[in-house]
Formats: structure tokens, sequence, C-alpha cells
């Protein structure tokens, strides 16, 4: 890779060890991936979590020697042309009487965002930064950790960021250049597999169930999809998220949304594919069905807000819980951003959805924490996929207005 | 003793490294699909369910999904439980940084078949200084007196 001077100076030492070693991170990187130079960044989402029970069991030693490099990242003052927000953690800094909570792990975490604000970072502590403020503009180069928002920046914003793990994305903060390859370069954003969809898509976990049917068949790949309307901004972050969970999706097209491509053959670069996958109504009805395994009716837990939710998600899911109560036994969880649940506390949302026996839970999501479980239903596929295997439990995706339903009697009680 | 089965790829993370093959015509997300205290694979139905990678040679398509991958590598490494060596058709950009971050060597674009050639409990050495893989069939290794124990 081609580096400049200052560049090299810093690879060698000119600004201390640690920027030294992030230097290594993104030349070492770069060269694997066949970038041929770095670029300026100018917009960033990193991962700052302490590990808590995401390493269950692990030694002391592990646990200390993990936040310790956190710590000395958030030593040095983040890049000043770059937005850098802050990825859920695995704690919540809020009051919540979960053992899962560990206080230890939140007092480390609360000392990191000390850190962390300090140096510039913006403590946004979610999985959709793009809901909170960081809305990055087309062709704004950034570097983002969590690929369902890397998907959305890329498919529904016309923003350029590669999927970015917690060094790069780091390292990018604080140097403010990332490796150029894939998805940051023109000929790289073009359309792999082409998808018509024939279904009627009514809702944001519909749109999801697209995106886990085209991710499974996708693979590393760029799927566009024809035929579709233009969706909501929270059936977009459905669609995004559930193509980075079946599949390593970076990017995708949908043909007259997504700003470089108004129609198929822009997203294909003229080059459209004869062969196509249809995704048809009996599709969707199937791909629900693979996140349906229920061996029973009963349910404990009830998980909304995967991504984050949207203040028109809680809005909506306030309306649904409205003088009513949780059913005993059940915790109703809608996760989302501190700052998201600081206009639902404003706007009395907050307050209906308590008193019915529901909770908003902010920084995190009950999957994150491990929060036992062993029967839920959720509005997000990418939850019900992760859920089975992290949590253990037998998972039902349904639509949000079920999934409140069942969270009112206590059981899943079908669509209808 | 027969010779080692070679095939040859881009030594994609560079390093050296050999033990126990563990092998799924898959691809894998570290994040949710994978335990790094106890190196095992959690994901419902994948191939692998139950599987420990720790100190094996992981040969899957490519992960896949999420930028946790390389902070699950990390924690991995840090518990000893970190897989010796990748081996991937597909280089996924957050499999490549973990490997870097982690050291953990990683062949991909190879030219012949893994799958084909590799199977779980054979011994391959991965050599991606050189993007060379040799494989010693376990059948090979149970025959002979002087080859590796294949167990676990």
């Amino acid at each position: 890779m081609d580096l400049t001077k200052e560049q090299q100076d810093i690879l060698e030492g000119s600004r201390g060890e640690f920027l030294a070693q992030c230097m290594r991170w993104l030349v070492e990187w770069g060269e694997v991936m066949r970038a041929r130079r770095l670029v300026a960044v100018d917009n960033t989402h990193v991962l700052l979590p302490v590990p808590n029970l995401m390493a269950r069991g692990a030694s002391r030693t592990t646990m200390e020697r993990y936040v310790a490099e956190l710590r000395e990242a958030c030593r040095h003052p983040t890049h000043p042309r770059c937005y850098c927000t802050v990825h859920t953690a695995f704690v919540t800094l809020d009051d919540l009487d979960v053992p899962e909570n560990d206080p230890e792990q939140v007092q480390a975490q609360r000392e990191l965002v000390g850190l962390a604000v300090a140096s510039g970072f913006i403590p946004t502590f979610t999985c959709a930064p793009y809901l909170v403020g960081n809305v990055p503009l087309r062709g704004e180069v950034c570097a983002w950790t969590e690929s369902s928002a890397v998907v959305y920046a890329n498919s529904i914003l016309g923003a350029r960021t590669t999927r970015h793990g917690t060094e790069s994305a780091i390292a990018a903060s604080l140097l403010g250049w990332v490796p150029e390859f894939g998805v940051l370069l023109d000929e790289n954003r073009k359309g792999s597999l082409r998808i018509e969809v024939t279904a009627a898509l009514d809702s944001p976990t519909d749109w999801g169930a697209l995106g886990y049917f085209a991710g499974r068949i996708a693979g590393l790949g760029i799927p566009v999809f024809n035929g579709v309307r233009r969706p909501s901004q929270d059936e977009a972050k459905q669609l995004c998220a559930a193509l980075a969970t079946s599949g390593g999706v970076t990017m995708c097209h949908i043909a007259g949304v997504t700003p470089e491509a108004p129609s198929p053959g822009a997203a294909f670069r003229e080059e459209v594919p004869t062969d196509f996958t249809v995704f048809s109504d009996t599709s969707l009805r199937e791909t629900y069905q693979l996140l349906r395994n229920p061996t029973g009716d009963e349910i404990d837990s009830v998980i909304l807000g995967c991504p984050h939710a949207s203040i028109r998600e809680i809005a909506q899911i306030a309306a649904l819980l409205k003088g009513r109560k949780v059913a005993e036994g059940v915790s109703l969880w809608i996760n989302a951003a501190r700052a998201t649940k600081a206009s639902a506390d404003f706007m009395g949302y907050t307050a209906i959805i308590e008193a019915a026996g529901g909770r908003i839970l902010c920084d995190t999501c009950p999957t994150n924490m491990r929060v036992p479980a062993r029967r839920i239903v959720t509005d997000g596929f990418k939850q019900a996929h992760y859920a089975r295997g992290m949590l253990g439990a037998e998972v039902i995706v349904a639509q949000t207005e079920p999934c409140i339903r069942a969270a009112l009697h206590g059981r899943w009680i079908g669509n209808e | 003793m027969s010779k080692p089965v070679r095939i040859n790829g881009r030594g994609v993370v560079k390093g050296r490294a050999e033990g126990i093959a563990l092998v799924a015509d898959a691809t894998l997300s570290f994040w949710g699909e994978v335990d790094p205290v106890t190196g095992r694979v959690i994901s419902v139905g994948h191939p692998l369910q139950g599987e420990s990678f720790a100190g094996r040679v992981l040969v899957i398509r490519s992960t896949r999904g999420s930028s946790a991958t390389p902070m699950i590598l990390k924690l991995a490494k840090l518990e000893g439980k970190a897989p010796a060596a990748l081996v991937n058709l597909e280089v996924d950009a957050l499999a490549a940084l973990g490997c870097i971050v982690n050291r953990i060597p990683m062949v991909a674009d190879l030219d012949q078949d893994p799958f084909t050639l590799i199977a779980t409990g054979d011994y391959v050495v991965v050599d991606a200084d050189r993007g060379v893989i040799l494989v010693t069939k376990a059948s090979v290794l149970c025959d002979s007196p002087a080859g590796h124990s294949p167990g676990r």
C-alpha cells in the first residue's frame, strides 16, 4: 500500500506505540483486502463494550486485558474531522434489577464512558446510530461497526463503509483514515444477484423476512431488490438487519430507493442478470416458519427493538399497551437508544409502557446481556436468529401487533 | 505413510500453524453462533453445533455477519480457545481483521475444494507465509504408529 510520509511516520512510532499499533492494523488489513491507499474517514461507529456475560466464565485476567485495551484507546483524542458514535454495550448503565447487569461490569463500563467522552466519542450506545443523529450523507466515508447499520448506511443513505471491527473502527476514529477497499470503491458497489419481489410486504417484520431470505442466498454478495415500494425507515432497518444476519452482506440495492440505484439497470451498472430469484407470498410465509420453533404456546419474553426501536415504533407500542397489562411472568423488553428513551420519557410513552408492565432497555438488549429466556416472541429476524443460540431459547418471529398480544396473554395466540 | 495432500491458496494473514481439522461446508458467524470461552459452536442447527474449534484448523466457506468477529476472536484467544488457523473459500473482511489482530494464520482462494480433500479429524499444516496447506488423512494417522493422535 502507498503511504504518505505522515502515515509512514505514525507507523514508525512518531505518535507513540498505541497509534503505531492502530496504523499497523489499518495497513495490514488494507494489504490483505488489496487496498492501495488509506483514505480520509469522516464518521465512525465504534465498539467499546466491557465483555460482561459475553465472556461468561472467562478468567479475570481475560476480562482485565480486554478492557485495558479499550481504556488505552480512549486515552487518545478522536480525529477532529470525525463524527464518532458508540455501539451498544453488554450492560445497561440504568438501574436494572437483574443479576445479569453485573455491578462490577457496569462500573467498568461507566469508567470507560468517562474516558470515551473526554476523547471525543459520543456514547450513543446503539446499534442504530442513524436513529439518533449519526446520519452520514451520500458518499460520506464511514468506518462503522454493527453490520446491520453498515448495510443501512450503504444501501439507504448512500454513504460508504465496509464492515468494521473493534480495532479498525478505533484506529479510524483516532487516526482519521481507513484502507480503501470493498464498497468504498465504485466498482465494488455493483449488484451481484437479482431478487424480484412479488410478495406483499405489510410491516417492518415482513421486510425483515425479505432480508433474511435474501441474506441466505447472497452470502457476501450484493442483492438487488426489484418490484418493491419505498420502505419506511423502520422497514428499511429490519431489511438491513436481517440481510447482515443470514448473510455477510455489506450493502444491497433497492431499485428506485438506494441513492445510486434509480433503476435495476443502475444497480447492476447496465449488466442486469437474466436469472433471478423470486420472493413470493409463499417465500414470505416460509421464511417466517424458519424462525418459529416453539414446542408450546406459553411464552416468557417479548423482545422488541432489534435493531433499537425508533421513537415512532415506541409510540405504536405505547398505543397498543395503553390501559392494558402484560401477563404475569412475561418480560416485555423494548430496546432503544438512550436519546430515543429521553424522547419517550418526554412524550409520556415510557410511563404508559411501564404502567403496562413493560420496560424500555437502554444501551444494550436482553440477548447482549444474556438475560435468561425460554420462549421468546420478537418482531426482529436478527433477534430471533441469534436468541436461539445465545440464550438457548425457542423463538417465534412475528409482526409487532401479535407480539404485543402475546405479551398481554402470556402465550402465543397466532397472528390474528 | 502416504504423502500429505497439498492445497495451494493465498496466504491472507501470515503465519504458520497446525492442528486437527474441523470442517463444514458452511458459513459461521462468530457473533452469537460461538462461545468464545469454551470455543464451541452454539448455533442451533449449524453443522458444527457442539463442536470446539479451540486449537483446531477451522475449514469453512467464510465467516458471516457480525462486526463483533474480531472481538469474539480476541476473547477466545485470551482464553486459549481460538482456532489455530482459518482456511476459507472467501475472505470475509472481518475474519481477516480478527486474524490480523489476534495473530491467527488464514489461507483462502484455494486451488482445490477443501471440503473434498479435508475432513474433520485430519491433521492439517497451514503455512500462510507460503500459501500452502498440507493435509494428512485421519485414516493414515490411525494406521501409522508414528502418526499424530487425532484425539481431541
